[in-house]
This record gives C-alpha cells, sequence and structure tokens, in this order.
C-alpha cells in the first residue's frame, strides 16, 4: 500500500503566548506562512521584522518550501521579533575584496583625493564578490560619478543578474558620513549599506575605523556601532 | 515631573493594541484610576515569602500608576524590602504612596471605594470579593494565581522566588484589566488581555543549602530596569551575598520610573550605577563604574565569573561576550515578552542568540514594570541556579516568556540557543559549524 503524504496540513503558530491553526500547503513558501501568521494575529506593527522559529530555537528559512525547510503537519512554531531581519542580513565579503576596494580608491586618490568604490554581487545573495569602480570627477572634496557610466552600470547588471550591495568611498581626514553622502546614495533602498574609509584609504587595509551606516525604511542612516554588524568574511 | 512622562513607555507599549483614537493622557487616567485592593492576614505576612509576595505586587501596581489600598495587619518587616524602608510592613508600604510614580497611592483600605480587583495572599480571610479576585499562592520556586474558591495554601516560605513569580502573575492580570477598559485597534486582539481564572509559574525546583549563599564575583552590565529586577529579586534571598562591579554611564530618567525596582522619584538625575550600588549595600559590595562597558576596561581588569547583561544595546552584549571568559547571563525584553538566556565558555554565545543588531535607533523602548521584572526575575534564577552548580539543562539555554497569558500551554517556549556560521562574536560553538 502506497502511504500518502498529505500536501496541506495545520500547524500551530504562537504569538505573545496564544497559540492558532494556519493551514499550509507543502509546496508553499515559508514566507507565505509568516504573512498568512502575521495576519491571522493581525499584526501591523513591525511586522517585517518577525520570524518563524522552531522549539529547538531554531529559525525556519524563509526562502525554502515548507516541504523544504521540514515543517510537518501539527508542528508548533514561535512568531517573534528577529533581530536578523532589522538588519537585513549581513553582507558576506568574498576573498580579497577588501584588499582590491583599498587598492583601487589608492590608486585613483593618489592620497589626495576622494574616490568610490562599489560593491557587487548576485542580485539573489548577499555575497559580495566584486568590486566595480566608477567613471567619476574627483577632488579633495567629493566626487561625483558619470552619468553615462552610471546608466550603462544599471543595464549591466540587469543583464547580469548582479547588484549593487554598498558604496565605499573616501574622505580626506576623518571617517563621516556628509550630509551629500546622506542624500544621494546609488541605491536609495532600506538596509543599503555606505562605508566611508578615512585618509583617502591610505592607512591598514581594515574596516576599523571607518563609518558604516545602513539606510533605514525612513530614509536617515543609522551609524552602526562596528563593521560586524554589516559584514562577515566568507 | 508628571505620570504622564513617568509611564510613556508603558503608554508607548499599550499602543501596540490600544485605538489610535484614544489619547496618551486617557491610557494614563485609565491606569491611575484602577483600585486594586491587596488583601493579607497576619499568618500570610509572617514569612519572607508572603512579605516578598505583598510588597513585590504593590511595587508592580504602583509602577503602573494604579492606586492600592490595603487590608493587612501591621506586623513588622521579617527582612529589608527595598526600595520599601521601615521597620513596620504597612507603614513602609503607606510611605511609598507617591514614591514610584507621581499619583499612585498606597492608602489603608476604608471599605469607602469599591476595588476594581482583588488580589489576595494564600488563605487570608476577606469580607468583601463582590470584585473579580485571585489568590495568590506558591512554594520555593513556583508562583500561582486563581479566581477559583479552592483552598490556597498560606505562605510560609523563607525562599523568595516563587512568592516573586505570584506577584508578576497579579500584576499582569492588573494590566490586562486596563487593556479590556480602552478600545482596541482590533477587536480580536482582546484574545491577549482576557483574565487567566488560574495560572502558574515554575522555574523549576532545586535544593539549596541552608546558610549563607556566597554567589562571589559578579559584574553587572547596565543598571537599568532588567538588572535592577535581578538585584531586587536577590537582595530577597535570605543571607545572599556578592560582590562586583556595576557599570552604566546613564542617570535615572523620570521614564525609568516605571519598571526601575530600585528607583523611586527622589531617584530622577542621579547615576544609575551609584544608585544599584548603594541600595545593595551592606548585602551586596559593588564598586560603581560609572562609565559604558568597554574592552579596554577588561584589559585592566578581567571580567568576573559571572557577568550579568541587561544592556537593550546588541552591539554591547557582543562586546561583553568578546571579554567574558566565564558564565553571562543576558535578559531583555521586546514588548510583551522577553528573551532570558545563560552563555558559557564552548556553548553557543550571546552573538548566536541575537545575531545582529537592531536598527530601530535610539528610540523609546515600550516597557512596562511587570514585564520588565519578568526579565529580571528570570536572570536571578538563572544565575542562582549556575552558582550552586544546578544550571538548566542545555534544552533550557533560552527562556522566551510572554506573560499575557499564563493560562495557555504555550505562554513560554524553552529552547536551546543555536549555533550560526556568522556569529559576530565568533564564538567557538560557531567555528566549529563554519568548519
Amino acid at each position: 500500500m502506497e502511504s500518502v503524504v498529505e500536501r496541506k496540513f495545520a500547524v500551530e503558530i504562537i504569538y505573545n503566548g496564544i497559540t492558532k491553526k494556519v493551514e499550509v500547503d507543502g509546496e508553499e513558501q515559508v514566507a507565505a506562512v509568516l504573512q498568512k501568521a502575521i495576519a491571522e494575529f493581525h499584526i501591523t506593527q513591525n511586522s517585517h521584522l518577525l520570524s518563524l522559529y522552531r522549539q529547538d530555537g531554531s529559525l525556519v528559512p524563509e526562502n525554502e518550501s515548507v516541504e523544504r525547510a521540514g515543517i510537518k503537519p501539527r508542528e508548533v512554531l514561535l512568531l517573534r521579533p528577529n533581530a536578523v531581519k532589522g538588519g537585513n542580513g549581513l553582507l558576506k565579503l568574498a576573498s580579497g575584496v577588501l584588499q582590491e576596494t583599498f587598492r583601487m580608491l589608492r590608486v585613483c586618490g593618489r592620497g589626495e583625493c576622494e574616490c568610490a568604490v562599489y560593491w557587487m554581487g548576485p542580485s539573489d545573495s548577499d555575497l559580495v564578490n566584486g568590486v566595480d569602480h566608477p567613471l567619476h570627477q574627483r577632488s579633495a572634496f567629493g566626487y561625483e560619478v558619470n552619468d553615462r557610466w552610471l546608466t550603462d552600470l544599471w543595464n549591466r547588471l540587469a543583464s547580469s543578474r548582479r547588484s549593487i550591495k554598498a558604496q565605499v568611498h573616501t574622505h580626506p581626514g576623518e571617517a563621516f558620513h556628509s550630509a551629500t553622502d546622506d542624500t544621494w546614495p546609488i541605491v536609495a533602498q532600506e538596509g543599503f549599506i555606505s562605508i566611508v574609509i578615512p585618509d583617502f584609504a591610505t592607512g591598514q587595509v581594515s574596516l576599523k575605523n571607518t563609518w558604516i551606516g545602513r539606510l533605514r525604511e525612513d530614509g536617515r542612516w543609522h551609524r552602526l556601532g562596528s563593521p560586524e554588524q554589516a559584514i562577515c568574511r566568507v | 515631573m508628571n505620570a504622564l512622562e513617568q509611564l510613556g513607555r508603558t503608554i508607548l507599549l499599550c499602543r501596540d493594541y490600544s485605538s489610535d483614537t484614544v489619547s496618551d493622557a486617557q491610557i494614563c487616567q485609565r491606569f491611575q484610576s484602577v483600585r486594586v485592593l491587596c488583601a493579607a492576614d497576619k499568618l500570610n505576612l509572617s514569612s519572607r515569602s508572603g512579605q516578598t509576595c505583598l510588597t513585590t505586587m504593590v511595587a508592580l501596581l504602583s509602577r503602573m500608576g494604579m492606586q492600592v489600598s490595603l487590608a493587612i495587619p501591621e506586623t513588622s518587616m521579617i527582612q529589608q524590602q527595598l526600595p520599601f524602608v521601615g521597620p513596620l510592613l504597612r507603614s513602609s508600604l503607606l510611605a511609598s504612596s507617591n514614591r514610584f510614580i507621581a499619583g499612585a497611592t498606597v492608602q489603608q483600605d476604608d471599605s469607602r471605594h469599591k476595588p476594581d480587583l482583588i488580589f489576595v495572599l494564600g488563605d487570608s480571610g476577606i469580607e468583601d470579593s463582590s470584585s473579580p479576585t485571585w489568590r495568590l499562592s506558591g512554594q520555593e520556586w513556583c508562583g500561582r494565581i486563581t479566581q477559583e474558591t479552592t483552598h490556597a495554601p498560606s505562605w510560609a516560605s523563607d525562599w523568595p522566588i516563587g512568592a516573586m513569580v505570584s506577584a508578576a502573575l497579579a500584576a499582569g492580570e492588573a494590566f490586562k484589566y486596563v487593556m479590556r477598559c480602552l478600545p482596541l485597534r482590533n477587536h480580536e486582539d482582546h484574545i491577549f488581555f482576557e483574565p487567566s481564572v488560574a495560572s502558574n509559574w515554575d522555574f523549576g525546583s532545586i535544593g539549596i543549602r541552608e546558610g549563607e549563599l556566597d554567589l562571589g564575583e559578579v559584574d553587572i552590565v547596565s543598571a537599568g530596569a532588567i538588572t535592577q529586577a535581578t538585584l531586587y529579586a536577590l537582595l530577597r534571598v535570605p543571607a545572599l551575598r556578592m560582590r562586583g562591579r556595576v557599570f552604566d554611564d546613564d542617570v535615572t530618567a523620570a521614564t525609568n520610573l516605571n519598571r526601575n525596582m530600585l528607583s523611586v522619584v527622589s531617584d530622577v538625575g542621579s547615576k544609575k550605577a551609584l544608585l544599584v550600588a548603594s541600595r545593595c549595600s551592606p548585602n551586596f559590595k559593588f564598586t560603581p563604574m560609572h562609565q559604558r562597558f568597554s574592552i579596554e576596561e577588561s584589559r585592566v581588569q578581567e571580567l568576573a565569573p559571572y557577568v550579568l547583561v541587561g544592556v537593550d544595546d546588541i552591539p554591547s552584549r557582543w562586546q561583553v561576550q568578546r571579554c567574558a571568559s566565564g558564565v553571562l547571563i543576558v535578559s531583555g525584553t521586546s514588548h510583551f515578552s522577553i528573551s532570558s538566556s545563560c552563555h558559557v565558555p564552548g556553548a553557543p554565545c550571546s552573538g548566536c542568540q541575537h545575531p545582529v543588531d537592531d536598527l530601530g535607533g535610539p528610540t523609546a523602548i515600550p516597557t512596562i514594570s511587570f514585564i520588565s521584572f519578568w526579565a529580571g526575575l528570570a536572570m536571578a534564577v538563572r544565575f542562582i541556579r549556575h552558582a550552586v552548580g544546578a544550571p538548566y539543562l542545555v534544552g533550557r539555554q533560552h527562556l522566551w516568556l510572554t506573560p499575557l497569558r499564563m493560562d495557555q500551554p504555550h505562554a513560554a517556549l524553552w529552547s536551546p540557543v543555536v549555533p550560526i556560521p556568522n556569529c559576530p562574536v565568533g564564538c567557538l560553538s560557531s567555528r566549529r559549524i563554519s568548519t
């Protein structure tokens, strides 16, 4: 006799101590289940920060189907805030990216001009595995990216399914985000990372003394306490 | 300084569910208009646990701005019940009127006003129970409240944890009463605020040897709501001693009074580290460090074998974890829930538990007395258990508790902490899975 695996079944989701049953389909994305749960509990505030957790403390991956995530009928899942989401995940920096970044900034800036590069990677992941150096005008007090180069870049990104993960630029002295930096990021999406390197990147090849910020939903920049809050090495 | 300002964070928490048509002043007024009668007889107040249960309940209710009346006999304080001061229990509770929140009075019951809610300790008798009434009972490590008329045992134990559990359960019921009086944004959200006919919580019983309990050296990072609740709880444990440092660069604000269990109105403006160290003296010998904890500090002097972290700032938790070589206990709150975890060398660390900074920025955090208290109490229990060699097993490394509907089977979830490959601390446990 063939065993039949039910495709549709119910799971129990807990929020604020209350348990509700939610119907799921094995092929459904966990992200969709999460949205159902959020709707079931009528959560309207900061719902984007919520995730589903198993009773063993592990996070249920949202980019998997219910079946692939291993969710079983009647399984109890906890709906609770996930700080990871607030941070939009960590950028995973491939080997050599940081060295290449400093090399480009130093060669172009020559210790006397500001310069910028963009960290690039596949659109569907947090991986950073390339550095793009834009055509730009430069001075000791700023840089301006060439419009035509920008248009070409967007075309290239679309065809290669890659995206800009972070902008990195130099300042003459101290690392900070200027009003211009605040207003004109190359990507104005929530979670975008901006890094400012002091002393025209002539110092140590490290993000230790840099300014690192993340763009918030309200368009303001949130300065991060350390590079580890935005970036990890792979 | 007024109650609206002092209850600002409590009002903010209510905003999670209250209708936008209600003003802050109306929410504040709703809390202040609640009358709670606390009743107990001499027998139930003749133990440390009974006195702790009553004082904790009064403190938690007052810090929500409520009006408390007492139907209790005068009796001697068996032990200090800070921040209540004085040799007599009833007198010191009455003297706390307006000391926690402006307008939150503690008065002797005169039967002129019908209470909205009644809380009765153990098997104490009560004349009138026409208002919703709960009996508070418990044992060393567990507490219970019930509306049922079944017999509740009297308070007799010296050990105070269960007493504080039942006080916190009672405070939760009082809070839900206020929420039921407010219009909610969504009618179905009433489910979170339904009264519990009976609820209980058990931290798990362990044996404690009689005599002095010396917890040794401890460093405390943050002297805010969580660690004040922890120290409030530990101060009530008989013959408990410890020493160490308290790090905090902040001063007490009016908005802290709704939850900082060792602080009173006159403390506003005072340095938190200094306040905590002086209030815990002479039982606990703390050196106040009016500064943020830094890695440099740990180079000057290594962190103590036990570190209690109550700081909200997640990167600060990572920093402490990087420097800690012993047991790290972290507690925090998130709206109506608490998170409490313990991290020993080699096990998944607090970076695995809280991997990325919350980017909300320095905005006002919604909090309320009894939620912060649960977080601190859970930390105190973990600390004691470790110190006496009976820590929770791995499956209870993390506690996620929502003390609203403690009558529900999933009000709390214990779980292990799962190591993550991108642990910001880079702990041993995370490195093992990365390789």
